[in-house]
C-alpha cells in the first residue's frame, strides 16, 4: 500500500456518507468500495431512469451506461471501472471515459505502485491484455487470468495458441496452451498451463503445466522442469531470485520442490507456499493427517492440527512469525505461530501484522455483526460493515473503514483502544 | 461437426464380433462407432499399453488389491441384478457386473498387461458404454467387493491411454484447460452473467446476479451447461435466490464450474483442480456455503 505516511493519521473520525441517503436516492445500490486512505467510498447504483452510474461520496457522476462494474481505486483516489453503452466497453479512470472500445473487458488489475492499469480484453473473437495504454499487439483464441510484473511494464496471460473445432480431442492433444508474455507466447507449449506470475525482476515468468495426460510440472520461460510429478500447484518465485518452489505430488506423497527437485518431506497435501519478507523461509499449508491441516514452516508442520481448513500463510515483517487463517469444527480463527486465539467466530478475514510485527489483527464476523480482533482480543466496537483494516507506518494507529448506522466513517483508533 | 454427424450415421450398423479376441472373450455387441475409442487405439503401442497398464495396477506391488476380489468372487450372480445394463439386456450374462470385470481387469492383470488396441477398444466399450458407475452392484455383493472400484480403475487405464468416448474427453480436456466444461472464456461467463441479470431486471424489479461479492452467504457454482446452453436456468436459479432473500454470489474467476467430468473418466488430476478451484473461491470470496446445481 502506498502513500501511507501522507494519509490523514490525526483526525479521529470522518463521516463521510449516509448511505441510508443513497438508499431513498437511488433505486439500487451494488457493492460499497473504500478507497485505500478510507477519504472516499464509491458504488455502482441504479438511477429512476434504470440506467448504472457511480456515486463517490454521495456524489452521482452524469454519465449512464448500460452496465458499470469492476470499481477500484488506485492510491491517488481516482475510481477506476468499466463500463458499457452503445454495445461497446471503455475503461474509466476519475470519470475520464477511455477513447479506445473493446467488446469485453476484465481482470482490472492496478500496477505495483498503483500508477498504471491492466486488464484482459476481448477484441471480436480474440483475447489478450491491456496495460499503460497499449494493448498487445497478438490476440490469441483464449487468453485467461492476468499477471502484472512488479515494475509495473509487462503483462502476462496463459493463451490458446490455436483454434480447435468441436469436440475435437486430437487438437488438444497437439498442445495448444502456454503463456503470452506482453502478447508474445512462449516457445513451447502444453496441454494446459495454470497459475501464472513474474519474477520479484520482472525477467521471468513460471506457469504450472500439464505436460502428458497424467503427467505435470512447473514450467519457467517456457522450458519445463526436468523432474515430471504427478499433480502439482501454483509456483512462487523466490524473492530476489529466479529460483521457482511449487508443491508437487510424488509417488511418497505430497512436498515441496525447488527447481524440479524435493525438498521437504512428504505430507497428504501442500498448497499456498508463501516466502517470508526476507526470503529465508517457506511457510505453506499442509495435511500432515488426511484430512487434517496445518500450516509448516521449512518443512516442519505445526504441533497443532485443525479438522476443516488452514488457509494461506502470513509471514509477519520481521520474517519471524507465521500467522493464519484456520477452521476447526466449523468455526474460524486465527493461530499464530502455531497458537489458535481462544475466541472462534463465523468468518475471519487474513491476519495483519503491526509494522513492528509485535501484534496481529484481524477483521471477523460474528452473528452477521463486524468486529475486530486484535492477538485474540476482541474489539469493543461493532459494525454493520467493516473493511480490511491498515496500521499507521508507525503501526500505533488504526485506520477503520467502517458502515455504522447506516454511514460510512473512516475512523482513526490507537491500538490501545480497540 | 460433419464428423459428428457421420458418427450418428455409423453407430446404426448392427451387430459385430471382434475378432481380433481370444474366442471366449467375444462378445456380441452393436458396434459403438466413436472416434475417442476407434482412432486413439491408432496411437497405441503393446509397449504403452503394458506399461500403463502395470503402472496403475502396479502388478509388481500390488496386484493382491485387484485380483483378491477377482479370486473371491463366487459369481454367484447377485451382482446381476443390481445393474440396469443387465436386466435391460434381458439378462444377458455378458453385461452381468462380474462379467464386465472377466472381460477386462481380469485379463489385463491375467496377461500382466499384455492386451492389444482392439481389447483396449472392447474395455472402453464396457467400462464406458456398459456401466455408469452407479454403485448398486457394490452394494448387492455379499462379499462387499467393490465392483466399481475395479471398473473405474479400468476406467483410468483407458484415460491414461487416451481411449475415451470423445465428447467426455473433450469436456475433461477443457476442464483441465479453462476449469470449465465447455470452453467457456472468462470473458463470456461475466458478460452472460451481466446479459442474464440486464434482461431478468426488466421483469423482477432489482434483481441481481451479484459478481464477486465477498462475504456473501452462499457461493452458486453452475454446471457449464448453463451459462453456455441452458441459460433459462441460471434465471431460474437467480430468481430463486432474490426471492427467497439469500445473499449470494458467483466468483468471476475460474473455479466456478462444478461439473466434474474428469471424475467420471477418473482423470484424477484434473478432478482435483476441479474440486481445488470451487473451494478457492469460496473461501477467497468467504462465503459459508457452496451451493451446486444438481
Amino acid at each position: 500500500m502506498t502513500g501511507l505516511s501522507n494519509w490523514d493519521w490525526d483526525t479521529k473520525e470522518k463521516l463521510l456518507a449516509d448511505i441510508n441517503e443513497w438508499k431513498e436516492k437511488f433505486v439500487n445500490i451494488r457493492e460499497l468500495i473504500p478507497s485505500d486512505d478510507g477519504e472516499k467510498i464509491a458504488a455502482v447504483v441504479l438511477t429512476e431512469d434504470k440506467r448504472f452510474t457511480t456515486c463517490i461520496n454521495g456524489e452521482v457522476w452524469e454519465e449512464t451506461f448500460d452496465r458499470v462494474w469492476s470499481l477500484k481505486f488506485n492510491p491517488d483516489n481516482q475510481l477506476l471501472c468499466f463500463v458499457y453503452r452503445n454495445f461497446e466497453w471503455n475503461f474509466v479512470v476519475e470519470h475520464e471515459i477511455s477513447e479506445e472500445a473493446f467488446d469485453y473487458l476484465w481482470n482490472l488489475t492496478l500496477t505495483p505502485d498503483g500508477k498504471g492499469i491492466a486488464f484482459n480484453i476481448k477484441v471480436g473473437e480474440e483475447y489478450g491484455a491491456y496495460i499503460n495504454g497499449k494493448r498487445w499487439e497478438n490476440l490469441f483464441v483464449d487468453a485467461r487470468d492476468l499477471a502484472v510484473s512488479p515494475d509495473g511494464k509487462k503483462t502476462a496471460s496463459r493463451v490458446q495458441t490455436k483454434r480447435k473445432g468441436a469436440v475435437d480431442i486430437f487438437a488438444f492433444w497437439e498442445k495448444i496452451w502456454t503463456i503470452a508474455v506482453d502478447g508474445n507466447l512462449w516457445d513451447n507449449t502444453f496441454l494446459a498451463v495454470w497459475g501464472v506470475l513474474f519474477s520479484s525482476d520482472s525477467a521471468h515468468v513460471a506457469t504450472a503445466v500439464r505436460t502428458e495426460q497424467a503427467q505435470y510440472t512447473i514450467a519457467v520461460d517456457g522450458k519445463a522442469w526436468e523432474g515430471k510429478f504427478g499433480l502439482v500447484w501454483d509456483p512462487i518465485f523466490k524473492p530476489g531470485s529466479s529460483d521457482v518452489i511449487a508443491p508437487v505430488r510424488t509417488p511418497k506423497g505430497w512436498t515441496m520442490a525447488m527447481n524440479g527437485k524435493p525438498i521437504w518431506g512428504n505430507f497428504y497435501q501442500v498448497l499456498h507456499q508463501k516466502y517470508s519478507p526476507d526470503g529465508q523461509k517457506i511457510a505453506a499449508v499442509v495435511a500432515p493427517q488426511f484430512p487434517k491441516w496445518t500450516i509448516a514452516v521449512d518443512g516442519t508442520p505445526w504441533n497443532i492440527i485443525f479438522n476443516e481448513a488452514a488457509l494461506a500463510p502470513v509471514f509477519s515483517p520481521d520474517s519471524k512469525k507465521v500467522a493464519a487463517v484456520v477452521k476447526d469444527n466449523n468455526r474460524w480463527t486465527i493461530a499464530v505461530d502455531g497458537s489458535p486465539w481462544m475466541e472462534k467466530f463465523d468468518n475471519i478475514w487474513d491476519p495483519i501484522f503491526t509494522p513492528d510485527s509485535d501484534k496481529v489483527v484481524a477483521k471477523a464476523e460474528r452473528n452477521g455483526r463486524y468486529f475486530l480482533v486484535i492477538d485474540g482480543k476482541v474489539g469493543k466496537q461493532e459494525f454493520e460493515h467493516l473493511w480490511t483494516p491498515v496500521f499507521s507506518p508507525d503501526g500505533g494507529k488504526l485506520l477503520i473503514r467502517c458502515i455504522d448506522k447506516g454511514k460510512y466513517y473512516r475512523r482513526v483508533v490507537a491500538i490501545d483502544e480497540i | 461437426m460433419a464428423e459428428v454427424k457421420a458418427v450418428e450415421k455409423e453407430v446404426k450398423i448392427e451387430e459385430v464380433l471382434e475378432p481380433s479376441l481370444d474366442k471366449e472373450l467375444r462378445i456380441k455387441r452393436k458396434k459403438v462407432v466413436d472416434p475417442g475409442f476407434d482412432e486413439t487405439i491408432k496411437r497405441l503401442t503393446p509397449e504403452k499399453i503394458e506399461k500403463t497398464i502395470n503402472a496403475v495396477l502396479n502388478l509388481r506391488k500390488t496386484a493382491a488389491r485387484f485380483l483378491a476380489p477377482l479370486e473371491t468372487c463366487i459369481h454367484c450372480a447377485l451382482c446381476s441384478d443390481a445393474c440396469q445394463y443387465y436386466i435391460s439386456h434381458d439378462k444377458d450374462p455378458t453385461y452381468s457386473p462380474a462379467s464386465k470385470l472377466r472381460l477386462t481387469l481380469w485379463e489385463m492383470i491375467r496377461r500382466k498387461g499384455k492386451v492389444s488396441p482392439e481389447f483396449i477398444k472392447q474395455c472402453a466399450r464396457i467400462a464406458f458404454t456398459e456401466c455408469n458407475i452407479c454403485h448398486r452392484c457394490s452394494m448387492y455383493c455379499p462379499f462387499g467387493l467393490d465392483i466399481t472400484y475395479q471398473i473405474g480403475m479400468v476406467r483410468r487405464i483407458l484415460f491414461l491411454l487416451g481411449v475415451v468416448p470423445h465428447n467426455i474427453l473433450d469436456q475433461d480436456n477443457s476442464q483441465s484447460a479453462t476449469l470449465t466444461q465447455l470452453w467457456i472464456s472468462q470473458a463470456d461467463w461475466i458478460d452472460t452473467i451481466q446479459w442474464l441479470e440486464d434482461e431478468t431486471r426488466l421483469e423482477y424489479k432489482n434483481l441481481r446476479l451479484p459478481i464477486e461479492k465477498e462475504g456473501a452467504e452462499v457461493m452458486w457454482a453452475p454446471l457449464g451447461t448453463e451459462p453456455k446452453i441452458a441459460t433459462y436456468h441460471v434465471v431460474r436459479t437467480a430468481i430463486i435466490m432474490n426471492v427467497a432473500g439469500i445473499d449470494w454470489t458467483v466468483p468471476s474467476r475460474d473455479g466456478w464450474d462444478s461439473v466434474n467430468m474428469a471424475m467420471f473418466i477418473r482423470d484424477f488430476e484434473t478432478m482435483q483442480r476441479v474440486v481445488l478451484g470451487l473451494y478457492e473461491n469460496c473461501l477467497r470470496l468467504k462465503v459459508k456455503r457452496l451451493v451446486l446445481t444438481e
